[in-house]
């Protein structure tokens, strides 16, 4: 009995050493493997999430954001029944069951059935548990402000590529390159390292856009498009010392969370893509060049009582018989006859000189897509009556930017700025990758300068032509304009069909911003002055106020105060 | 000097069952974040700490067992060995009425508010005092066919229970058991083999179930169906390997991230050689093989046979089990659902094997108190009539360690001993 328990204790201990050769076969000698497949299923590599950069507005508001969505893909291999499945999904998601149908029996073995849904609304599709249903998370672009600065900001497509705007033309600061890291998981696929807050982030995009500006600036837009059911409209206001776009807008207009839903047309940046004629506004080229020319002082008289001015065999007419005006009353009443007089002294040369100094027939290099250079033909081209019809404006296709920076070169003392919306990209960790440096050329005297903004001010004034762009208590300098369009079917000037434009600075002497406000086809008047002039004074009015710019009789008021309690 | 119980035994097994506190902390303890993040939004809180409360309540509910069990005067629960085996027969056949709990195709458990219990784990202790009762009854002879042909009948009764269930786990270890105990009583070895033919319909049962077949082939070669019936055995295989020499570092695991199933149960070895490496599993082999050691040490110094073959037998139960659920983990054996002694998340096994120890325990302190009645000092216990004493020959050793001891302690010792409460067993262990 002894002997067997002494059998029964070796049969055991031999038991326990047959388990550890056992254990060293596995774990000793077949490490390496074993280690091998451990790793292999252990660990997966997933795809970091891709966050674009924001665009922010130069207060640091957001214009455009991301979104945490899903998207929700089929196997159709997976899917047992199909038509089910359809009208269970077609329910939860609101879409039509043919289409998601359609998805679920097609061949690919991966079929995106939507793509971007809230996560409320995947966990609805979630709780389904239907098989052969799959999410992966994916980022929305969202624009927070809907249309606004639309056509500045610009839209991503379906795998938040820029299309169009900011997001397209900075698309390489603002996107970032997808990453895959290992992260460990368990045996249903779930994550387990913390790091899946990792995110790679774009560059962030600080745009000179105001949005309070943006804002006073469209709003007023949309009113003047109602009002004068306008085919079109742009405005543009600008910072005239450094070019910054303090807000740009064109009508017509669009949702930018909803892009695909409108036609080509309405998507246009019509600032910088549409070039039109610009009337009157372009006789500041003549204006300024003769001064700065010495052609003329202000108060040289010129005679325009003919109230129509013959230039190579075609009259040109005033909108009303003047008289003899000075060079001063010829800009203030946009005189036709005396602006082509002047012209005719500098010759075309000079004139052709000028307009290519004010950037005219060149791209501004206004850092959006689509610009547009204009055109100008050179002066061996120029037919006879082109002189007279260059000088106010005509023969000459220009855009709304090009035409403010002029205005602004005027504004700032005589510099060529570059216009651009994008002030800085400042990398997610806050380093500054791009800078907008503004460099602008000096292109006129301070003196020409000086003397020309002291007749724009006359403009507003009474006896000008657009008394209704007029601030109350801020003096504007600036320019109407009112030209007539091409009808394309007679390829002659339309007889109802115009263009009304002001453009200018405020407050005149010491200016914050400088602005153009084009209308296209209003209806019921057609003048710049009447049109686009008060559109101009509205948004200058409401943004001088935004900007708490002080009025420019503040100061003769506090004085005023000051001395009368001294008398007493 | 306290000599009344084995306190390296005891130590042994709060070591092993230190070792299972902190295995199934590690395995339980990890919680990817999304599914913590699912559970939370249908309301239920997931912690770390669940598996690892309800386990110490168990240890705490394991060592009063073995207290008791510690406690129970041995003579009674010789008489009653044989009520104890028909309760835990009851216990079984309870999994098929509607106490019973179905899970993973086999009815295993029996409903105890508010946990459930194994039934086949307390068949096999009350297997080890029956058959150590019967085989130290003077009519058991180990020549007779009939001594051979009770217990194994008695067997028969349980095997073809737990082939109802099915456990192919209780089947193989209690038929191991009760073979090796009748074997250790000295029977005839011819008898033993005879039994072969009742492991007939075993193979009958197997191939008659696929699923089962299938699941015996696949320990075989678990790489020809990775994914289905060898899944288990390879994800233990990958934990185990990947472990190496020294492990990848305590609570480092990765397989028990849903790869391995039943990681914190019957495959929570393969955990320990994943984080603690072959050193540690070796480790917790070798502290089981001086379980079994310690176990029969106490077997020999008996003072009886009922004794001798209930401490061996409770100490062949546990290497039976350790060693059945080290070769499942390493694919020497087919798979089949045994927890690890002391270690392995679930309280029927613990409390049973806890009390198994508390018998043990029981068995080497009435060594002392045989010590004492050898030293004449207060000969008032009544040794079982017509038991012939261990062919021990300590004897000698027993009385000279006799003079060392003080009057006073030995009389105070007994006092206590006497006037000690006799609980019955009754636990449901």
């Amino acid at each position: 009995m002894k002997r067997r328990s002494i059998i029964l204790s070796t049969v055991i201990a031999f038991g326990f050493f047959a388990v550890i050769l056992r254990l060293a076969d596995i774990m000793l000698l077949n490490h390496q493997w074993f280690l091998l497949k451990a790793k292999g299923q252990q660990i997966k590599r997933e795809a970091i999430p891709v966050k674009r950069g924001v665009i922010l507005d130069r207060r640091g508001r957001e214009l455009a954001i991301n979104l945490d969505t899903e998207s929700i893909y089929c196997d159709p291999s997976e899917i047992a029944t199909p038509d089910r499945v359809a009208s269970a999904l077609s329910n939860a998601m609101n879409k039509k069951p043919d289409i998601i149908l359609a998805k679920l029996v097609s061949k690919n073995r991966f079929n995106w059935i939507e793509r971007k849904v809230s996560i409320e609304d995947t966990q609805k599709i979630k709780d389904l548990r239907l098989k052969g249903i799959g999410f992966a998370p994916d980022i929305k672009r969202f624009y927070p402000k809907g249309s606004l600065a639309s056509h500045l900001i610009g839209f991503v497509g379906i795998d938040n590529n820029g299309l169009e705007g900011v997001e397209r033309k900075f698309d390489k600061y603002l996107s970032a390159r997808a990453e895959k890291i290992s992260v460990l998981r368990d045996a249903r696929g779930n994550s387990l390292s913390e790091g899946l807050s990792r995110e790679i982030k774009g560059n962030n995009v600080i745009l000179t856009i105001d949005e309070g500006l943006q804002y006073i600036l469209e709003k007023n837009l949309d009113d003047a498009v109602l009002h004068w059911k306008a085919a079109s409209a742009t405005a543009i206001m600008m910072d005239p010392y450094t070019g910054e776009v303090l807000a740009m807008a064109s009508r017509p207009t669009f949702d930018l969370n909803s892009p695909a839903d409108v036609t080509a047309a309405r998507r246009r940046n019509r600032a910088v893509t549409d070039c039109y004629e610009p009337g009157s506004t372009f006789k500041i080229v003549v204006g300024t060049a003769a001064l700065e020319e010495g052609v003329v002082d202000p108060d040289t008289r010129l005679d325009c009582s003919a109230g129509y001015i013959e230039v190579g065999g075609k009259k040109v007419k005033d909108a009303h018989r003047l008289g003899v005006l000075t060079f001063k009353e010829v800009i203030q009443k946009s005189s036709n006859v005396g602006t082509i007089k002047v012209g005719l002294r500098l010759g075309k040369e000079r004139i052709y000189r000028y307009i290519k100094k004010f950037g005219f027939g060149e791209k501004t290099g206004f850092d959006l897509p689509g610009e547009v250079s204009g055109w100008i033909r050179s002066p061996e081209r120029w037919s006879g009556t082109s002189i007279g019809a260059i000088s106010i404006g005509q023969e000459v296709a220009v855009t709304p930017l090009q035409v403010l920076r002029a205005y602004a070169a005027i504004a700032n003392g005589g510099f060529l700025v570059k216009p651009h919306v994008v002030s800085e990209i400042r990398s997610p960790a806050g380093d500054v990758v791009y800078k907008a440096v503004s460099e602008p050329d000096r292109i006129f005297s301070e003196k020409t300068t000086n003397t020309f903004r002291k007749i724009l001010k006359t403009v507003t004034e009474e006896g000008g032509t657009a008394t209704g762009a007029a601030v109350d208590g801020n003096q504007v300098a600036g320019k109407t304009g009112t030209a007539q369009l091409i009808d394309p079917r007679t390829k002659r000037y339309s007889k109802d069909k115009f263009v009304s434009s002001f453009v200018g600075f405020v407050p005149a002497d010491e200016p914050r911003i400088a602005m153009i406000v084009v209308i296209h086809e209003p209806k019921g008047s057609i003048y710049g002055g009447v049109v686009a002039g008060p559109v101009f004074k509205k948004i200058a009015s409401d943004s001088l106020s935004y900007l708490s710019v002080p009025r420019d009789d503040f100061e003769e008021k506090r004085l005023l105060l000051v001395s009368t309690r001294d008398v007493k | 000097m306290k000599q009344s119980y084995d306190k390296w035994l005891l130590l042994i097994v709060l070591l092993l069952i230190l070792i299972g506190l902190t295995a199934v902390y590690s395995s339980t303890s990890v919680i990817s974040p999304d599914i913590v993040e699912k559970y939370r939004r249908k309301g239920v809180e997931l912690s770390q700490f669940g598996f690892i409360k309800k386990q110490l309540f168990t240890v705490l509910l394991g060592i009063i067992a073995m207290f008791i069990a510690y406690k129970s005067p041995l003579e009674f629960l010789k008489k009653m060995s044989i009520p104890l085996l028909v309760a835990s027969l009851v216990c079984l056949i309870l999994v098929f009425t509607r106490l019973g709990i179905t899970a993973g195709g086999a009815r295993r458990w029996i409903r105890v508010w508010p946990s459930t219990f194994q039934p086949s784990e307390l068949v096999k202790l009350c297997m080890v005092l029956f058959l150590a009762r019967y085989m130290s009854m003077p009519g058991y002879k180990v020549d007779r066919f009939l001594s051979f042909a009770v217990p194994v009948g008695v067997m028969g009764v349980f095997q073809v229970v737990f082939l109802k269930q099915p456990d192919f786990g209780a089947v193989m270890s209690l038929a191991l058991l009760t073979m090796s105990m009748l074997f250790l009583s000295g029977i005839r070895v011819r008898y033993l083999f005879s039994l072969g033919i009742l492991g007939l319909p075993v193979i009958i049962k197997l191939l008659s179930e696929p699923y089962r077949w299938k699941r015996v082939v696949a320990f075989l070669d678990p790489w020809k169906d990775a994914q289905g019936s060898g899944f288990q055995l390879i994800q233990s295989f990958i934990a185990l390997g990947s472990g190496g020499l020294t492990g990848v570092g305590l609570g480092e695991g990765k397989q028990k991230l849903s790869f391995l199933p039943e990681v914190h149960t019957d495959f929570i070895f393969s955990l320990i050689g994943e984080e603690l490496g072959f050193i540690g599993v070796v480790c917790v082999a070798l502290i089981f093989f001086m379980l079994f050691l310690k176990g029969i040490l106490i077997a020999r110094k008996a003072m009886d046979q009922f004794h001798y073959y209930l401490a061996f037998g409770i100490s062949m139960m546990i290497a039976i089990q350790a060693i059945i659920n080290f070769s499942v983990v390493t694919g020497m054996v087919p798979t089949k659902g045994l927890p690890l002694p002391f270690i392995s998340y679930g309280g029927s096994s613990l409390i049973v094997n806890m009390t198994a120890v508390g018998l043990l325990l029981n068995v080497s302190g009435a060594q002392g108190r045989m010590v004492k009645s050898a030293c004449g000092l207060h000969i008032n216990r009544s040794e079982p009539a017509g038991k012939e004493p261990l062919p021990a020959a300590h004897g000698s050793a027993r009385t000279a360690q006799c003079s060392k001891w003080t009057r006073g302690y030995g009389y105070s010792r007994y006092k206590r001993r006497s006037s000690g409460n006799n609980k019955p067993f009754g636990y449901r262990g």
